[in-house]
């Protein structure tokens, strides 16, 4: 009964972070909604400055000082306790401070400069795991020894008493996923993991996080541009666009049966394996417009194939499917009706 | 790291080497015969011209420059620093009485302004933008700007004449050469000393913690769940003083120098006065050893300052 009750691990609803630039506010995220299962991995994809990043940075309330929450809710599920509202707290707090790290970690995109050059990497996945774990320097060691040996890092013992510059860069992004799942976290957010990363890294990283995850059983928000990685990881899938989610589905329904506009057009700008050579990619024509327009209607109708009249004097609504699919365009919204 | 402090002590000899090769190239361009500067002035004036030569002979200086060079840095590490023009009195005794005070008060005011210029950086980094910040930034550009010999006379002014907190200058208390009985004296030199310093160094921490407090490593600090003065303090600031150590390296023969000024304001009886003296005299033996001893300190302190910075930087340590 508890785990039917308790089917998401986390709920982020109608979330909305504004960032103030010099008395310039910038709506970085306008209402996003979306929710993740246990266990299962979440993708968001969009564009690049389309809000994925800040979502997944609002979850921890890991923003800049410009940026704050100013509205919405993140409900947190603990597998054993009271759900927890993280948006409610400050980002200096106590709370928030005791589930960083420890329920939910985080991995961010360029490993180059995440881990700190002058301490060395176990050091610094110590400092995690000793945070949040009454253990002694020796326990604390043997665990991180452990797991690095997991990770698949030749000769731990040595390389505990490294420093980042010594390591290439796949090797770093395996010591944030070190101290990310150190303590075992409930959910890992990384936030475009690979992208920094050689092509042939990208697949042993996230064949690394794959592997973790199914031993852990750890939820797994993955923010990512790339449809490929989408399609190779996740179980469940939130298309961005403008600070907002347009689409979210299962992978099977947001790949086979896309119903937003967005969500179509940029899977046909993907190639696929076995594709005619000298067929052409489609591209969204024009650009993502600045953070800070204000718009009227759907902020997709100017790009918009299928934009009618309509799309640009009103905000389109959620529409809900029977089967879960979630989609926010006025076409549905009149199919529906009719 | 041994291997690195071992590799920067063995840098020091090359470095130290060639600057004894200049004062000793300096001191070779000086008019006069440097029989003069060899020599004791009271010997010198009851010599005949053929004990003279009989000299020279055996002192070698009829032998090739370099040659003379060796005997000469031979004399330098036996602590044979030669003669005065001026008052005749060897070089080595006048600096015996010299020296430390100098050092003294240079490594007070370097203390002092170390702490309180990496302090008012980090408190003002941590505040930007705040009333705190603005005071401390305020209040660093007038003291970069202002000489210290007008902070000198004004705080003789206001804390030893008005005040009367403080002595108006000396070193000691006739009579009491212990160390307690100088603090009293050292207090308003010391300060006026750090002053441009504490104010470098605070503009100078302040933007270099601002630019740390950027870095993605902090994010990655508060993911984990530290506190804020863990992530200020333990990943914050030990990055933010490495460029800040780089800095004070630079700083410190302009540290020496200033005692100069100081000195003579405060009536202190240091190495200052004595170069002052000496180059007022035109005694030029004096002011080039006194150059050496200078440059000497300094090398050895930006050594020192070197290695602390590869204790911070695992990268510079491991090179």
């Amino acid at each position: 009964m508890e785990n039917t009750l308790n089917e998401n691990v986390l709920e982020v609803k109608d979330l909305q972070t504004r960032f103030r630039v010099q008395k310039r506010v910038v709506n970085a995220v306008s209402g996003v909604t979306f929710e993740l299962k246990r266990g299962k991995v979440l993708g968001i994809v969009g564009e690049s400055g389309c809000g994925k990043s800040v979502t997944a940075h609002s979850v921890l309330q890991l923003l800049p000082k410009v940026g704050h929450i100013e509205n919405g809710s993140v409900m947190y599920y603990p597998k054993d306790g009271e759900p927890i509202d993280l948006s409610k707290y400050g980002p200096k707090s106590k709370e928030i401070r005791k589930i960083r790290g420890k329920d939910i970690s985080m991995i961010f995109q360029d490993p180059m400069t995440t881990l700190n050059p002058v301490y060395t990497i176990g050091d610094q996945i110590v400092e995690n795991l000793r945070k949040h774990e009454k253990l002694t320097k020796t326990e604390a060691k043997v665990r991180v020894i452990e797991l690095l040996k997991k990770l698949g890092i030749p000769n731990p013992e040595i390389r505990f008493n490294e420093y980042p510059h010594q390591f290439s860069g796949g090797m770093k992004q395996r010591v944030m996923i070190a101290i990310a799942m150190i303590c075992n976290p409930e959910i890992l957010i990384a936030d475009e993991p690979t992208t920094a990363l050689d092509v042939t890294i990208q697949a042993q990283i996230l064949g690394l996080m794959r592997s973790l995850q199914e031993e852990h059983g750890t939820s797994i928000i993955l923010i990512t541009h790339n449809m490929g990685i989408v399609a190779q990881m996740c179980d469940d899938v939130a298309v961005m666009y403008m600070g907002r989610v347009v689409e979210f589905g299962t992978l099977k329904q947001i790949f086979t049966e896309p119903k937003h506009p967005y969500t179509t057009a940029l899977l046909r700008s993907v190639p696929v394996l076995g594709m005619d050579s000298d067929e052409d990619l489609e591209t969204i024509e024009g650009s993502t417009p600045d953070a800070s327009t204000v718009f009227k209607g759907c902020e997709f109708a100017e790009r918009c194939k299928e934009a009618r009249p309509e799309c640009f004097k009103r905000f389109p609504k959620d529409t809900f499917f029977e089967d879960g699919h979630r989609v926010r365009c006025i076409l549905y919204e009149e199919n529906e009706n009719g | 790291m041994l291997k690195y402090l071992a590799k920067r002590i063995l840098q020091l000899i090359p470095k130290l080497l060639v600057i004894s090769l200049i004062i000793f190239l300096g001191l070779q361009l000086l008019p006069g015969d440097p029989i003069t500067r060899t020599i004791s002035p009271e010997i010198y004036k009851y010599m005949t011209e053929a004990q003279m030569e009989q000299l020279r002979e055996a002192l070698g200086l009829n032998k090739p420059l370099i040659v003379q060079y060796f005997t000469w840095l031979k004399g330098i590490l036996r602590g044979d620093l030669g003669y005065s023009q001026s008052s005749g009195s060897d070089i080595a005794s006048m600096l015996k009485g010299r020296l430390p005070s100098t050092i003294e008060l240079a490594f007070f005011g370097l203390i002092v302004a170390n702490i309180l210029g990496l302090l008012f950086g980090y408190i003002a980094a941590l505040n930007k933008n705040s009333f705190i910040d603005y005071l401390f930034t305020t209040l660093s550009v007038i003291g970069i700007s202002v000489p210290e010999f007008f902070f000198g006379i004004a705080f003789i002014m206001f804390f030893a004449l008005k005040l009367k907190w403080l002595p108006t200058g000396g070193r000691m208390a006739a009579g009491h050469p212990e160390f307690s009985s100088r603090i009293k004296y050292m207090v308003l030199p010391v300060f006026c000393l750090g002053i441009s310093l504490i104010a470098t160094l605070m503009r100078f921490t302040r933007s270099s913690m601002l630019d740390v407090l950027n870095k993605d490593y902090i994010k990655t600090a508060r993911s984990k769940g530290l506190n804020e003065t863990e992530i200020n303090v333990k990943h914050g600031f030990r990055n933010a003083l490495i460029p800040v150590m780089t800095l004070l390296v630079f700083r410190l023969p302009i540290l020496v120098s200033g005692t100069v000024v100081i000195e003579s304001i405060f009536n202190y009886p240091g190495m200052g006065s004595m170069v002052l003296d000496a180059l007022s005299a035109g005694d030029m033996p004096v002011v080039m050893i006194t150059t050496l001893v200078i440059s000497a300190v300094t090398l050895v302190a930006s050594t020192l300052v070197d290695v602390l910075t590869a204790m911070l930087d695992p990268r510079i340590r491991l090179e």
